[in-house]
């Protein structure tokens, strides 16, 4: 991956009627790098997108590109473009025109027109949807000519705001292949913005994961999901079980009654913490030999494991496992120390955690329409 | 099947009820005679003489260009008005705006055109333009009232258009501009099209906020046709609104295909030919728009702006034999072209802008309102009064110079005839008439005329007929028209009871009110223009109206075999006891000095028999068919004879007591306290005419007490329902469980499963 910086973020900060949607926002976005804006609905991505398109100003901050500043550069004079939401497709233009819409401002004649519209519509599988009406072309099919329009004029950065959010899940798997493999052919610097996890992991080079107007992390899809920085992260990157604890020492730690030797150091002493124990890595042994004991509340088969949902102090841990458990067996838990994630305590602290309780937390968080996020 | 038979019925009805007048319309405008009753062969007559009748086509003419004009405009402010609104961030701003732009559409058009009027003769007084009604005023008032459709049609354009669409557009490379034309036009352009052909159609057809906001010079079609109403509408009209109505038809075609435009299913073939047939169409009214503008030539132009009633001149008009008749306007422009070009050295062109009006009270109301611009007006004898006491009109010349300013003045100089002496007075009534016998002359008089009554010769026996007690003879019963105006149906009873007519007592007042009431249940109905229909067709056989369209309603009749008869009613003495008009030109106060020279010019104009433009004066009587007091007029022989023994019918009571006609019975501007009687006794009248006003009434309550009965049902029941939901909502069975003494809850919940299962059945 290259190290040079192509768009930078200052402490950009934008609030509508009053109410902060970005909180002094810092990024870095390097060349050819696929970097995901992950977050719940409302938290940002998406004006971020805005105001590296040019639609937003922002209220604060700077938006530099090449290290020069673009503030008040409008969006037409960018050499960025945009694959939108709905596609926003030009509906009185077919196929070709609505490729080469870009290439007849700039005044290029017919013949490269020709060619660059034919080889865009080779890379994304529509050869022969030249004279089509792209009113009458699938879901899929119409992200494909939104994605070759916008590729066309082979803008620097491409700017893709939740582009798969209305395809059904067997076609997104298929394009989300398809967008990692134009990103690699081109060499193009694309930011993507999605609120699906999975697809964040799976594509991107860089994760920056979102909430309440601010960067809660940036790292690799690996570090996002093994070192998550706070409770919102743990929570929102796959599922955890997010325990209240007290860091005892280095590498020892408290929690659910019971201390465990663990890999993180570097916190005061018995200062109050947060410990993340993934499902998949908590292991179901015989009561006698577990570190924690508890009475299986629910056990849910689904497909490659079972889900066990167990109440041990008050805290309902949620278990990934091939074993199969009765429900009101009672079963220890063994941990591995390099199960558990020490995080400092952080605004999210408490919200999430406890099984019976985070998919109500995360709705309220979902509330916030998409409308509100988009208003300027 | 009975059921889908019925609908199909029902659908027949419904579309019988709406295009059955206009198939007749296209029906009679292809008929050969004028009759409107009986179809006597198809013919293209109407056509040819509509295509022949010059102020009718420029009136045709004037309303294209302003309807072209106003609704381009009207489209481009109000898509440019669209976008701005959508564009509106604040929400409320937004709602507020768009309410306000759609109240115009609400208001009554009668609201909207004279307040326009009002605006525009203020600001025209401020700039002192006394002539600031015009085409521009017009134009400003359509495009005012064609704007809030033109928003309403593209506004919904912009709102089901994908607002990311600019964002794309930008995002690609577009400047605003460029995105607007090539990205957001194409979406609301189906918008656009039909707000401009709704705005053009609008246009095309209004006639109240021209009608008010319009001053001398311009005349709209449909306010020609209105005026026309004087006399009859004639079948050309047929020939016009059909030629209107195919136009329209084919608009609407066209602005349903491009409404299509959301089936997607269209090829892209079939939108190409629909995209050619759209551009063809606007090409072809732009260029009918712009030749028509290049048809007027740049050399120096003088314009006689002429208001006179409808129908009211002869125009070239074909007569009923298919004979062109006389263009006066047209002569006149020649014979004074000719002569200022003469004395002026150079070449100059004369333009008579003639436009019409429907009465005097309608004149009056232009003229008081400030609206100027006319240089000749034709008001009747009372109004003329009205209009010198009020100083709307100016002196043509003092009565001592009037013969050296208006050459043919002393045409109208009566002559005795055979052996009979005239003192100075009798000679003199068409010059110092009793309106305008001062010092100065304001009127020369144009033509005049005698009410009289038209009867049905074949029904009614001679011995009933010579007084006006024939209009309340029982035996005719049903068959008795009167006039539909305050004025003249009081004078009918006054002139019966030998009550003066200027002036009555309150005593009198009642007793004509009280004879009028008297006569109501034997009066089939109170008319002004269905006179001629009734009375040709025979639906009617007795009816008092003016002698000159007597004489046309006899000449029709002839046409069915119907015998029409028509007598000027006298009192018991003998003597004529009737109303005498008269109509007369005049020149309004705010004409300017050299505008008024032309003015005199066009007037004397009309006095003259000169056979080298037509005889004006002769042309005008033989096309009018009233009586004309120029003397060179009715002592023409060949004007005789072309009347053939009718001029007894015009002229005849005139010749025997003119002077008492004039002075005793003619009406007079009444006092403003005889105004009031009048009006309210003629409200009385009508409201106790209206034979249905009991019924129509009771009918009328009954259906809205039924509406609202049915909406308070609707309210009750969807209260009542609504209250038994309430009380099975948890909250409610809490309560409801406090109230039961077992205080079991269990029970509470099973009276609301109760509850709700009954409600279910």
């Amino acid at each position: 991956m290259n190290e040079k910086k192509i768009i930078e973020l200052k402490s950009v900060a934008k609030s509508f009627d009053g109410e902060v949607i970005l909180d002094n926002i810092d990024l870095d976005v390097y060349e050819k790098e696929f970097i995901t804006l992950l977050g719940p609905s409302g938290c940002g991505k998406t004006t971020t997108l805005r105001i590296i398109a040019g639609f937003v100003t922002p209220d604060n901050g700077d938006v530099m590109f090449d290290g020069v500043k673009i503030n008040n550069v409008p969006p037409y004079k960018r050499s960025v473009n945009t694959v939108f939401q709905k596609y926003a497709l030009f509906p009185h233009l077919n196929v070709y025109e609505n490729i080469a819409f870009a290439l007849r401002l700039n005044k290029v004649s017919e013949e490269e027109i020709y060619e660059r519209v034919e080889e865009m519509l080779a890379m994304v599988n529509l050869k022969g949807f030249e004279k089509r009406d792209v009113n009458l072309l699938s879901g899929g099919q119409q992200q494909r000519v939104a994605i070759a329009r916008a590729l066309i004029n082979k803008p620097r950065v491409l700017l893709l705001d939740e582009p798969l959010g209305a395809l059904d899940l067997k076609l997104r798997k298929d394009m989300q292949n398809e967008l990692k493999n134009i990103q690699r052919k081109t060499g193009i610097t694309f930011i993507y913005v999605t609120h699906d996890q999975e697809e964040a992991l799976s594509m991107s080079d860089t994760v920056v994961v979102m909430a309440n107007g601010k960067i809660q992390q940036i790292g690799t899809p690996t570090d996002i999901y093994n070192e998550p920085e706070n409770a919102f992260v743990a929570d929102f990157i796959g599922e955890s079980n997010i325990i209240d604890g007290v860091m005892l020492d280095d590498y020892r730690v408290k929690f659910s009654g019971h201390e465990f030797n663990c890999l993180d150091k570097g916190f005061a002493k018995n200062e109050a913490i947060d410990a993340v124990v993934r499902p998949e890595d908590v292991d179901v042994v015989e009561p006698e030999k577990g570190m924690l004991c508890g009475i299986v509340d629910s056990v849910t088969f689904k497909g490659v494991h079972y889900e066990t949902i167990v109440t041990i102090n008050n805290f309902k841990w949620m278990i990934q496992s091939t074993d199969y458990v009765a429900p009101s067996q009672k079963i220890g838990l063994y941990i591995e120390p390099d199960a558990i994630h020490i995080m400092k305590k952080s605004e999210f602290s408490d919200m999430f955690g406890d099984y019976s309780s985070f998919s109500d937390e995360l709705e309220h968080l979902s509330d916030i329409t998409e409308e509100e996020e988009e208003r300027e | 099947m009975k059921r889908k038979a019925a609908s199909n019925i029902y659908t027949v009805l419904v579309f019988i009820f709406l295009y059955m007048p206009i198939a007749v319309l296209i029906l009679f405008s292809f008929n050969s005679s004028s009759s409107t009753g009986r179809f006597d062969g198809f013919s293209l007559r109407w056509y040819r003489e509509l295509f022949s009748d010059a102020a009718t086509m420029n009136a045709l003419k004037n309303t294209l260009i302003l309807a072209v004009l106003s609704s381009i405009i009207a489209t481009v402010i109000g898509t440019l008005a669209a976008y701005g609104i959508n564009k509106m961030k604040n929400r409320h701003l937004k709602g507020g705006i768009t309410a306000v732009t759609n109240v115009p559409m609400m208001n009554p058009e009668i609201v909207t055109g004279i307040s326009m009027m009002l605006l525009f003769v203020f600001v025209g007084g401020i700039i002192n333009s006394k002539t600031v009604l015009g085409f521009g005023t017009v134009l400003i008032a359509h495009v005012t009232f064609n704007l809030p459709y033109v928003i309403l049609s593209v506004m919904p354009k912009f709102k089901q258009m994908d607002k990311h669409l600019p964002e794309a557009a930008l995002d690609l490379g577009c400047t605003p501009m460029q995105s607007f034309l090539k990205v957001e036009l194409p979406q609301i352009l189906p918008g656009i099209i039909s707000g401009f052909i709704m705005a053009f159609t609008l246009s095309l057809d209004d006639f109240i906020i021209s009608y008010f906001t319009v001053g001398s010079g311009f005349e709209t079609l449909p306010i020609r046709i209105y005026s026309m109403t004087k006399k009859r509408v004639t079948p050309d009209m047929y020939a016009l609104s059909t030629l209107i109505f195919v136009v329209i038809m084919i608009l609407l075609l066209l602005s349903n295909i491009s409404g299509d435009k959301e089936k997607k299913t269209l090829t892209l073939k079939q939108k190409k030919r629909r995209k050619i047939a759209i551009i063809s169409t606007f090409s072809v009214i732009a260029a009918t728009t712009l030749g028509l503008f290049i048809g007027t030539s740049f050399t120096e132009v003088v314009t006689v702006n002429v208001y006179n009633w409808g129908e009211y001149i002869s125009d070239g008009g074909e007569d009923e034999d298919g004979v062109a008749s006389v263009d006066v306007n047209k002569e006149f422009e020649k014979y004074y072209s000719k002569y200022l070009s003469e004395q002026k050295g150079r070449k100059i062109k004369v333009k008579v802008n003639y436009t019409t009006y429907a009465s005097n009270e309608d004149l009056y109301a232009k003229l008081k309102a400030g609206a100027g611009g006319y240089d000749v007006i034709v008001p009747s004898d009372y109004m003329i009064e009205r209009l010198i006491a009020e100083g709307l009109i100016q002196p043509i010349a003092s009565r001592e110079e009037i013969t050296n300013v208006i050459k043919n003045y002393d045409y109208l100089l009566r002559e005795p005839s055979d052996g009979e002496t005239m003192t100075k007075e009798e000679t003199e009534i068409f010059q110092k008439p009793f309106y305008d016998n001062g010092e100065d002359v304001y009127s020369v008089m144009y033509t005049y005329g005698v009410v009289g009554i038209i009867y049905n010769a074949d029904h009614v026996s001679e011995e009933d007929i010579g007084g006006w007690d024939l209009l309340w003879n029982e035996k005719y019963k049903g068959k008795i028209l009167q006039f539909n105006n305050a004025r003249d149906a009081f004078g009918t009873a006054m002139y019966k009871l030998g009550v003066n007519v200027n002036d009555p007592t309150a005593e009198q007042w009642q007793d004509v009110l009280n004879e009028l009431i008297k006569q109501k249940p034997i009066v089939q109905s109170y008319v002004m223009d269905e006179v001629f229909n009734k009375m040709e067709s025979g639906e009617a056989w007795i009816a008092p109206y003016y002698a000159g369209d007597a004489l046309s309603m006899i000449y029709q009749a002839e046409d069915r075999n119907i015998n029409l008869g028509f007598y000027y009613p006298q009192n018991e003495e003998g003597e004529t006891v009737t109303n005498v008009f008269a109509d007369a030109m005049c020149i309004p106060a705010d004409v300017s000095e050299e505008q008024k020279a032309h003015a005199i010019a066009y007037i004397d104009f009309m006095l003259s028999v000169d056979e080298n433009y037509g005889s004006p004066a002769i042309a005008n009587a033989e096309y009018i068919y009233y009586a004309s007091p120029n003397r060179m007029v009715y002592t023409n022989s060949s004007y005789l004879e072309t009347l053939d023994g009718d001029e007894e019918i015009i002229y005849a009571p005139i010749e025997n007591n003119i002077d008492e006609l004039f002075n005793t019975y003619a009406y007079r501007n009444l006092s403003s306290k005889n105004l009031a009687t009048l009006n309210s006794n003629w409200e009385t009248l009508k409201v106790e005419s209206s034979s249905f006003n009991g019924t129509i009434y009771i009918i009328s309550a009954v259906i809205a007490i039924a509406i609202i009965a049915f909406i308070v049902f609707i309210a009750v029941r969807r209260k009542y329902r609504r209250k038994l939901y309430w009380e099975q909502s948890p909250i409610a069975i809490k309560k409801a469980s406090k109230n039961t003494p077992s205080d079991d809850l269990s029970d509470t919940v099973t009276i609301a499963i109760k509850r709700s299962k009954s409600n279910k059945d």
